[in-house]
């Protein structure tokens, strides 16, 4: 500071003082704004830390409420914590809005100051000599060349990182759903591929002894009873258990029956709400059924699960408790990436039965149908008939074909009455459909509308089963009755080929194996017979535990679910 | 005198952090499901009154005029400060007041999807968005830069303390705005993405809200702009790419001096965006050899760096198609099905409930893959054929005798004005003037 000069003195020290003004408005606005920060912050983390905490209370108390539904202090905190989270969500949410606009303001104050604040003690320009300028030129020229290739090489670099990321070949694979072939060589469901009860593979044994163990390979307890059957994907069987209390999904290795997994299927019906199921129904009489990724499997309380071959639960929902006097028996279809669902309860008066189509990947509705029919315990069948797939369902009063893919009614013959177990199957061109105790019709299923007066080739009497299915091989379809009647008709005009009173009691549905037709009795007794127009017994194999279920089958093996255990049957040695 | 880390450190620090500031959740809809309440059909969303087209002309008539009184400030009148003021108004108007939308940066991708798609019309407004600039370019230079464009403005305002980077370093950065518009071109034409408008940094500043990654960018970019001068018009803006080419063609542009230049340096580190070129010194002798053979070369092996570059975008293709949302649905769709990814997500959900066959969409995703793979090979050869000029351009041996503004660089922003002794003269003379 010059002495000589007072006015530039003055000058200088009053731009000081400017200067030390807006420095320090600049470090006020700059600590104001940190303070504003560090509130924001603290807003912010409440808002992730502190909520997701009192969420999933919330979501806590909301399953204990579908527990205990009419528990008012749950209903109570419910409230009040639903309330507390949202006025604490509304007023950070103002504080945010409000902290937010403090902070621009703090920052823009904090900017224009120290911009003026650095202007007030801006250097002027001193440039110093310059030296060298050619060479600087020449390395300037090299170096942004260099530059350049640098940049051509990185991107080289990050497009060779970004070339070997997992291509997708839609060509490979691109249906979601298991091939026909791929079905065959399964058991995907109840009664294996189309319900037809036929294995495709004949390496299957004939004898065994489940007293010494002859020919049983090996035999796993499981833990829930279920009068479900078997089914197999590849080396996995999946089962269903259930009391009253408690659902349990299933998987057992195939090869060494050992339990993989088992997993609890929650409903939504409400304790007191259960209804008392009889045994000779179980809680778990549908059988499941697997698109070959995912499993499902449905409950009588109208509980549907899907987990994944993991064990991991995809999706579950409860399709509201069914209307059913036995309890609900209806075993599961899937058709493409539908997970079909033959819903039939009450009368057909109520108008409640339904056939559902779910998404199998989300167990969204596809599509829904109302059914004219009442409450039946048939599982329906998707078929290839001609070009085209056929869903035939099977209840009092009518067996009904629909388009599988929407739902569409094709065709209808009004030809079946009571309370219907029995499921359709499709052999030989016809349709089967059973009339518990008065007949078995065979329906062309090339019709459309109502076929009742001009599609039914033929019906049959005598001798009709009231619990298990028919098979056939094409040409002769068997019957097996409760009460041990087994008969054969020819297809092709239903002429009744011989019956036999084999003195047993039959709930499981009979399967064909090659030229054998197995027969599971209730006391777990195996009749083979020969698939034949004359009746010719191969073999009578003792399992010495009762059976209700289907059998599966597999390469050499069968797999039989007696009241405990499941059974795997094949070549021991 | 202020030191440096009392402006930096606060500003890095508080910048940086801002990205928290509205990251907040918004309030979720209230759950009625015990008393089966169904909520009003009408939602704030839905009870939002367009805004009327007659503000959409309206925004129109700002630009233009910004625009003229841009390329008056700097080409006439050469006021920083006046320059300075209108940023700031087109920083509230364009930027918070307007939201940063439309944008002639953007609106880029709607000029390319016109052209590409059918089923799109590119608005009159938009077109404007995109051609007055351009035009005021082609005549006043890059005066959108300087004064109207929100994003350039922001980054202005946080500018403080200026490190310049060296021209060679700017030379490879700058290629990153090629290939950013490239990427943009490619992803709008096949209707894949607006990635400019999705990837704006800035926006999320001026709408008060947005994802936090890209607030995190933002501030990360205005932390850098606090240094190294408008880093994303530099080094990123697609626009910019093309307001550069005009620039280099304008009719009149900001000089840094208003008379000649009398060589005083005064102005030489004046430019914080490196857009000021030196006088040349004489190239010595032997360097005149090396730069024919250098040229000769980059020659000879062009079709080769374009055909590496080409190999390179089709190589790309494939993961850049995942930013189509078709294509993305059916590799989510496959995935699904091959049991590759567990659960679904609602695309999916809804695509199967829509019954629409998988192959079908498996064809359409294979046709965009099948433009992605063309588009890739296409933005592959554009930035090899950019490379190629940039490095030759690079090798040539220029002579310069004056100070001078770089007409593609220079954003004419004003700050080397005041720095000219020539500047101070005819200021001075106008002050008499009107004394």
């Amino acid at each position: 500071m010059s002495p000589e000069n007072p006015e530039i003195n003055e000058k200088s020290s009053n731009k000081q003082i400017l200067h030390q003004a807006i420095f320090n408005t600049a470090v006020v606005a700059g600590i104001f704004s940190i303070i504003v920060f560090g509130l924001l912050v603290v807003n912010y983390l409440q808002v992730r830390l502190l909520d997701p905490m009192r969420t999933e209370r919330l979501e806590y108390l909301k399953l204990q409420l579908a527990e205990k539904p009419t528990d008012e202090q749950i209903l109570t905190q419910i409230r009040q914590l639903d309330l507390q989270i949202r006025k604490d969500k509304i007023s950070r949410l103002n504080f945010s809005h409000q902290g937010a606009i403090l902070l621009v303001a703090g920052i823009i104050i904090f900017i224009s100051a120290a911009k003026i604040a650095a202007d007030l003690k801006r250097k002027l320009p001193m440039p110093q000599p310059a030296h060298d300028i050619q060479t600087k030129q020449v390395r300037h020229v090299t170096l942004a060349r260099w530059s350049i290739v640098s940049f051509l090489v990185l991107t080289g670099v990050f497009a060779v990182l970004f070339a070997v990321t997992k291509k997708v070949d839609f060509s490979q694979g691109s249906s979601s759903y298991p091939s026909e072939e791929q079905i065959n060589k399964n058991w995907p469901r109840f009664r294996g591929p189309q319900g037809s009860g036929i294995s495709f593979y004949t390496n299957i044994p004939t004898k065994w002894d489940g007293k010494t163990g002859k020919g049983i390979i090996w035999k796993t307890k499981v833990p829930l009873p279920g009068n479900n059957s078997p089914v197999i994907w590849d080396d996995k069987i999946f089962l269903c258990g259930a009391n009253k209390n408690q659902r349990q999904v299933y998987c057992f290795d195939r090869i060494k029956g050992r339990l993989i997994w088992q997993k609890d299927v929650t409903t939504a019906i409400p304790d007191g709400n259960i209804p008392d199921i009889e045994e000779a129904t179980s809680y778990a009489a549908p059988t499941m059924t697997t698109d070959g990724k995912r499993v499902f499997a449905i409950f009588p309380l109208g509980d549907v699960a899907c987990f994944d071959f993991k064990g991991k639960n995809i999706w579950n929902k409860n399709l509201g408790l069914p209307h059913s006097m036995y309890g609900y028996a209806t075993s599961l279809e899937m058709y493409q990436n539908l997970l079909i669902i033959q819903y039939d309860q009450a009368s057909a008066d109520d108008g409640k039965s339904r056939i559902f189509a779910l998404d199998a990947f989300s167990g969204n509705t596809v599509w829904e149908v109302k059914r004219p029919v009442g409450g039946s315990w048939t599982t329906p069948i998707v078929a290839k008939i001609g070009e085209q797939h056929q869903l035939i369902t099977c209840a009092d009063p009518c067996v009904i074909s629909y388009n599988p893919s929407n739902g569409a009614e094709i065709w209808r013959a009004e030809c079946v009455s009571g309370d219907l177990a029995p499921s359709p199957i499709y052999a030989g061109d016809f349709v089967f459909a059973v009339s518990p105790y008065n007949k078995l019709s065979a329906i062309k299923p090339d019709g459309a509308g109502d076929v009742t007066k001009s599609h039914i080739a033929w019906t049959v009497e005598g001798d009709i089963p009231d619990i298990s299915s028919p098979v056939s091989d094409g040409k002769y379809i068997y019957l097996a009755t409760t009460e041990g009647i087994l008969s054969c008709i020819q297809i092709s005009d239903g002429k009744k080929l011989w019956f036999k009173d084999v003195r047993e009691e039959f709930n499981a549905s009979p399967s064909i194996v090659g030229k054998y037709v197995y027969l599971i009795c209730t006391d777990g007794t195996a009749i083979i017979i020969e698939s034949a127009e004359e009746y010719r017994e191969i073999a009578r194999n003792e399992l010495g535990e009762e059976v209700f279920a289907s059998p599966a089958f597999a390469d050499g093996r069968i797999y039989i679910r007696s009241e405990e255990y499941l059974y795997c049957i094949g070549n021991t040695n | 005198m202020i030191s440096s880390r009392y402006i930096t450190i606060p500003i890095i620090f508080l910048l940086l952090c801002t990205q928290t500031l509205w990251a907040v959740e918004r309030f979720p809809p209230p759950d009625f499901v015990e008393t089966d309440h169904k909520l009003p059909s009408t939602d704030y969303i839905t009870d939002v009154t367009p805004r009327l087209v007659l503000y959409e002309y309206i925004d129109v008539a700002v630009l233009a005029g910004t625009l003229s009184l841009a390329s008056y400030l700097v080409l006439k009148n050469r006021s920083r400060r006046a320059i300075f003021a209108l940023m700031i108004f087109s920083l509230l108007y364009f930027g918070f007041w307007r939201k940063g939308c439309i944008c002639s940066i953007g609106s880029i991708q709607n000029l390319v999807l016109s052209v590409f798609s059918n089923s799109y019309v590119i608005p009159l407004t938009v077109l404007a968005f995109f051609i007055l600039p351009l035009a005021f370019t082609l005549f006043f230079g890059r005066t959108f830069c300087a004064a109207v464009c929100p994003l350039g403005a922001i980054q202005d305002v946080v500018l403080l303390r200026q490190l310049v980077l060296p021209k060679w370093l700017e030379s490879g950065l700058r290629l990153c705005a090629y290939l950013y518009l490239g990427a943009a071109v490619l992803f709008a034409s096949t209707d894949s993405a607006f990635i400019i408008c999705r990837y704006d940094p800035f926006v999320a500043f001026f709408r008060l809200t947005g994802r936090l990654n890209m607030m995190i960018l933002g501030a990360c970019l205005l932390v850098i702009g606090v240094f190294i001068g408008r880093p994303y018009c530099r080094f990123l803006c697609p626009y910019g790419v093309i307001l550069r080419q005009f620039s280099r063609l304008s009719r009149w542009h900001a000089t840094i001096t208003p008379d000649e230049c009398i060589k005083c340096r005064l102005c030489e580190d004046a430019c914080p965006f490196n857009a000021i070129n030196t006088p040349t010194a004489p190239w010595p002798a032997s360097n005149y050899r090396k730069s024919k053979i250098a040229i000769t070369s980059i020659l000879i092996i062009s079709p080769v760096i374009i055909f590496l570059a080409v190999l390179l975008g089709a190589s790309i293709s494939d993961s850049w198609s995942k930013m189509n949302p078709t294509v993305r649905l059916a590799e989510r769709i496959y995935l699904e099905n091959n049991g590759m990814v567990e659960g679904t997500i609602n695309e999916s959900v809804a695509f199967r409930s829509a019954g629409t066959p998988v192959s079908e969409l498996y064809q359409q995703a294979s046709i965009i893959k099948n433009q992605f793979k063309f588009g890739g090979r296409l933005l592959g050869g554009f930035i090899g054929f950019v490379i190629s000029l940039m490095l030759i351009n690079n090798s040539i041996q220029r002579r310069r005798e004056d100070y001078q503004t770089d007409r593609a660089g220079c954003v004419s922003c004003g700050r080397c004005f005041q720095f000219c002794p020539k500047e101070q003269e005819r200021l001075k003379k106008l002050k008499e003037q009107s004394a």
